[in-house]
C-alpha cells in the first residue's frame, strides 16, 4: 500500500505539477546537492588558502624571497623541465593512444594495463625504481658493460636527464587518457570516404585524424604542464642539487630555514606564474581556431 | 494528500543530511582527536629525534626504563624538526613535549622565543656535565660527524686516516656522499682540515675556501647528498658509494646488523643535540621528569652510552662503562687530540648565510 503510493508520487515530485513554486523548490533542491563540496572547499582548502596567502604579506617575505638566487634558478628549473617533459610526455602519450585506438580488443586490455599500471603505483616506488635501474652499479649500466659497450659508468643518475624520464613516466597516463578519448571520438567513416577518395594513410593522419585529436592533445598538454610544475620528489630522489625545483625550494624555505612567510610567497608566486601561463595557452589556442581546451 | 508529500519532506530532510554530514563527520573528529590527548596530563610524553637505528636504541635504554620507572608513557617519532616545532608553537596546537634539534637550531629557537624554560627544580643538574646545562634545554647528546667507508671496496688498511685523504680522487676513484645540510653535519670543516687548515684556525669557517676545496677535490661530479642520517647507511651498503660522511652511531648500528661499513674516529667533528621543550607544550612536567631520568639514572645512561657509543649528558654513567667503551666514546679525553670541537656559536650566528651559500654551490 505505501509502496503504491510512493510509486505514484515519485513522478508527480519530479514533474511541474502546479506552476513555479515547486520548480524553484526543486532548484534549490539540487543547489543543497552542492552544499557537501561546498563546505569542503570552503573549510580544507579556500580558509587554508587564504590563510597562506595572507601570510605571504608579512615580513616582506616577497622581497626576501625574489632576491634571492636559489629561487630565481629553481622558478627557472621548474619551466624548463616542466616544458620539456610536458614535450615528451604528450608526444610518447599520443603515440599509444594512437596504437590503443587501432589495436584490437585483445592488445587494447593488455595496452591499458601497462598505462594503468604505473597509475597505479606510488610515486616514491617508481622513482627507486629507476634509480635502481639507472645508478652507476644499476642495471642498465650493468648490462652496457657487460656486453662492452662502456667502461665507466655513464651518468644516467642525479642529472636533469633522470628527472625527466621520472616525471614522464609518472605523467604519461594524463596524456594518454584524453588523447584516447579525442581519438575515439573520430567518426570512422571520414578516414573511409578519405581513403575511397585516394588518400595514403599518412594522409589521412595529416588532414583526419591530427587535426580532430588535436583538442586531446592540447587538453593532455595543459593538463600535464600543469601536474609537473609541483613536482617535488622526483628531482629529490633522481635529481642532483642543481635541478631543485620550486616545490624542493619551498621545503627548504619551510623546513630548512623556518620561514613560512617565504614559503607561502613562493608558494603564491608558483600558483600565479602556473595560472597566467595556462591562460595565455588557452588564449592562444582559442585564437588559433580550437576551442575545446581544459 | 499528506500521503503525496511525505516524500519530498524525506527528501529534502535527506538532502539536509547529506549537506551536514562533513560537517558532523568534523565535529566529530574534532571531539576524538580532543578526547585521546586529553588522557590525564603528564601520564604521556611524546619525543621527538631522528629516525632510524638511534630511535630504536633511544627507546630500547632510555624510555622503556623510564615508562617501567615512572608510569608515564612515552611515545617516539621520528621526524623531529626545528620547522614542526615552529608550526606547532604558532599555530597553538603543540603536540610534542620533547624535541630533539641541533645546536644551531636551539639558539634559534631561543632567539624567536618558541620553547619553554627548563624547570632545574625538576631536572636534578648534578649528572649534567658543564657543557650540557642550558637556560631552554640540555645539550643530552654528543656525536662524532666521522668518515665512514665500504670495507668490500676499501679495505680497512686502505681507509682513510684524514680528511685530505677522504677527498683525495686519486686514492680513491669512487663517488662519496656527503650531508647536504650543515645544521647538523660539518662537510665545510672537513673540506678545510682536507687543505691543511690546523684544528684551532678552522673557526670562524672561511666557508668560500671550503667549497672552494670541495670543488676541486673531489670536484662536484664525485659528490652525491644525503639528506636523512640514515641514507649514507643504504648508500654505502648499496654500493652507490664507497666513502660517505656519516656519525659514528650509525656506522655502529650498521656494523651491529652485518653491514661491511668502518669509520675512524681520527679527524672527527664533536658535535652535539639538544633536546628541548616547545612553549605551550601539553606535557611539560613529564618531558621534565624524563629529562631528569636521562640526565642521572646510571643504569639507563650507561645501557645508551654502550650500545649507542654517544655520550649521553649523564656523568654518572662513566663510572659504570667498561674501559674501552668509555674510551671510545665522542668526549673521551683519548680521543681530544685526534677531533675537532664544533663551534656552536660561530654556527649559531651564521648558520642561515652558509646554507643558503652552501646550497647555492651545490645548485650551480
Amino acid at each position: 500500500m505505501a509502496q503504491a503510493t510512493l510509486a505514484r508520487a515519485r513522478p508527480g515530485a519530479g514533474g511541474p505539477p502546479s506552476g513555479a513554486p515547486p520548480k524553484r523548490r526543486r532548484r534549490a533542491g539540487w543547489l543543497l546537492l552542492l552544499a557537501p563540496v561546498v563546505v569542503f572547499d570552503v573549510l580544507l582548502f579556500l580558509t587554508p588558502l587564504g590563510k597562506l596567502i595572507g601570510s605571504s604579506f608579512t615580513g616582506g617575505a616577497y622581497a626576501r624571497v625574489l632576491a634571492d638566487p636559489l629561487v630565481t634558478r629553481s622558478l627557472v628549473n621548474t619551466l624548463s623541465i616542466a616544458l620539456t617533459s610536458t614535450a615528451v610526455t604528450v608526444v610518447l602519450g599520443y603515440v599509444i593512444a594512437l596504437v590503443l585506438w587501432r589495436s584490437g580488443t585483445v592488445m587494447r586490455v593488455i595496452l591499458f594495463a601497462v598505462v594503468l599500471l604505473p597509475f597505479w603505483t606510488g610515486i616514491l616506488v617508481k622513482n627507486f625504481a629507476w634509480a635502481v635501474l639507472l645508478q652507476d652499479n644499476g642495471l642498465v649500466n650493468g648490462f652496457l658493460h657487460n656486453i662492452g659497450l662502456i667502461n665507466a659508468p655513464l651518468p644516467l643518475l642525479h642529472n636533469r636527464f633522470a628527472v625527466i624520464v621520472g616525471m614522464v613516466h609518472c605523467l604519461l597516463p594524463y596524456a594518454v587518457f584524453p588523447i584516447f578519448s579525442s581519438l575515439a571520438a573520430i567518426d570512422g567513416r571520414l578516414a573511409l570516404a578519405a581513403r575511397s577518395l585516394g588518400a595514403r594513410e599518412a594522409a589521412v593522419f595529416r588532414r583526419i585524424t591530427l587535426p580532430l585529436s588535436a583538442p586531446g592533445i592540447s587538453a593532455a598538454g595543459l593538463l600535464v604542464f600543469i601536474i609537473s610544475t609541483g613536482f617535488f620528489i622526483t628531482p629529490v630522489v633522481m635529481g642532483g642539487p642543481g635541478d631543485m625545483m620550486i616545490a624542493n625550494e619551498i621545503d627548504y624555505y619551510a623546513r630548512q630555514l623556518t620561514d613560512f612567510p617565504g614559503a607561502a610567497a613562493l608558494a603564491v608566486i608558483l600558483t600565479v606564474l602556473v595560472s597566467i601561463i595556462a591562460a595565455v595557452y588557452q588564449r592562444v589556442l582559442k585564437a588559433g581556431g580550437q576551442h575545446e581546451t581544459l | 494528500m499528506s500521503n503525496n508529500f511525505s516524500p519530498v519532506y524525506n527528501r529534502r530532510s535527506l538532502l539536509k543530511a547529506a549537506a551536514f554530514a562533513p560537517l558532523a563527520g568534523l565535529a566529530l573528529s574534532g571531539c576524538s582527536t580532543k578526547s585521546s590527548s586529553s588522557a590525564p596530563a603528564n601520564s604521556t610524553v611524546t619525543v621527538t629525534s631522528y629516525g632510524g637505528s638511534y630511535n630504536d636504541q633511544l627507546t630500547q635504554t632510555i624510555l622503556n626504563p623510564f615508562a617501567k620507572q615512572s608510569g608515564i608513557k612515552p611515545t617516539l617519532l621520528a621526524n623531529t624538526s626545528l620547522a614542526g616545532l615552529k608550526a606547532q608553537v604558532q599555530s597553538g596546537d603543540v603536540q610534542w613535549d620533547l624535541v630533539e634539534i641541533t645546536a644551531p637550531e636551539y639558539e634559534t629557537a631561543v632567539a624567536e622565543g618558541l620553547l619553554e624554560k627548563f624547570d632545574y627544580n625538576i631536572i636534578s643538574d648534578k649528572g649534567l656535565p658543564g657543557y650540557a646545562k642550558a637556560d631552554y634545554g640540555i645539550k643530552y647528546l654528543s656525536f662524532l660527524f666521522v668518515m665512514a667507508w665500504d670495507e668490500r671496496v676499501i679495505p680497512d688498511g686502505k681507509a682513510p686516516s684524514d680528511w685530505a685523504q677522504f677527498f683525495d680522487q686519486n686514492r680513491f676513484s669512487t663517488k662519496r656522499s656527503i650531508y647536504n645540510q650543515l645544521s647538523d653535519s660539518s662537510v665545510l670543516e672537513a673540506a678545510l682540515l682536507a687543505d691543511g687548515v690546523p684544528f684551532e684556525k678552522i673557526y670562524p669557517l672561511d666557508v668560500d675556501r671550503a667549497l672552494r676545496v670541495l670543488g676541486q677535490h673531489p670536484g662536484k661530479d664525485k659528490l652525491l647528498y644525503h639528506s636523512t642520517n640514515q641514507e649514507p647507511i643504504q648508500q654505502l651498503t648499496s654500493g652507490e658509494v664507497a666513502l660517505s660522511t656519516s656519525f659514528n652511531n650509525r656506522i655502529n648500528a650498521a656494523r651491529a646488523d652485518g653491514a661491511k661499513l668502518n669509520f675512524t674516529p681520527q679527524n672527527a667533528v664533536l658535535a652535539g643535540d639538544y633536546f628541548v621543550v616547545p612553549k605551550g607544550a601539553k606535557n611539560k612536567e613529564a618531558a621534565f621528569k624524563l629529562m631528569n631520568f636521562m640526565s642521572n639514572d646510571a643504569e639507563a645512561g650507561a645501557a645508551f652510552d654502550k650500545v649507542t657509543n654517544l655520550t649521553l649528558a649523564n656523568t654518572p654513567a662513566l663510572s659504570k662503562l667498561p674501559k674501552e667503551i668509555a674510551d671510545s666514546l665522542p668526549t673521551s679525553p683519548k680521543l681530544a687530540e685526534k677531533i675537532l670541537l664544533r663551534d656552536d656559536k660561530w654556527w649559531a650566528q651564521n648558520l642561515k648565510q652558509t646554507e643558503q651559500k652552501f646550497k647555492l654551490w651545490q645548485a650551480s
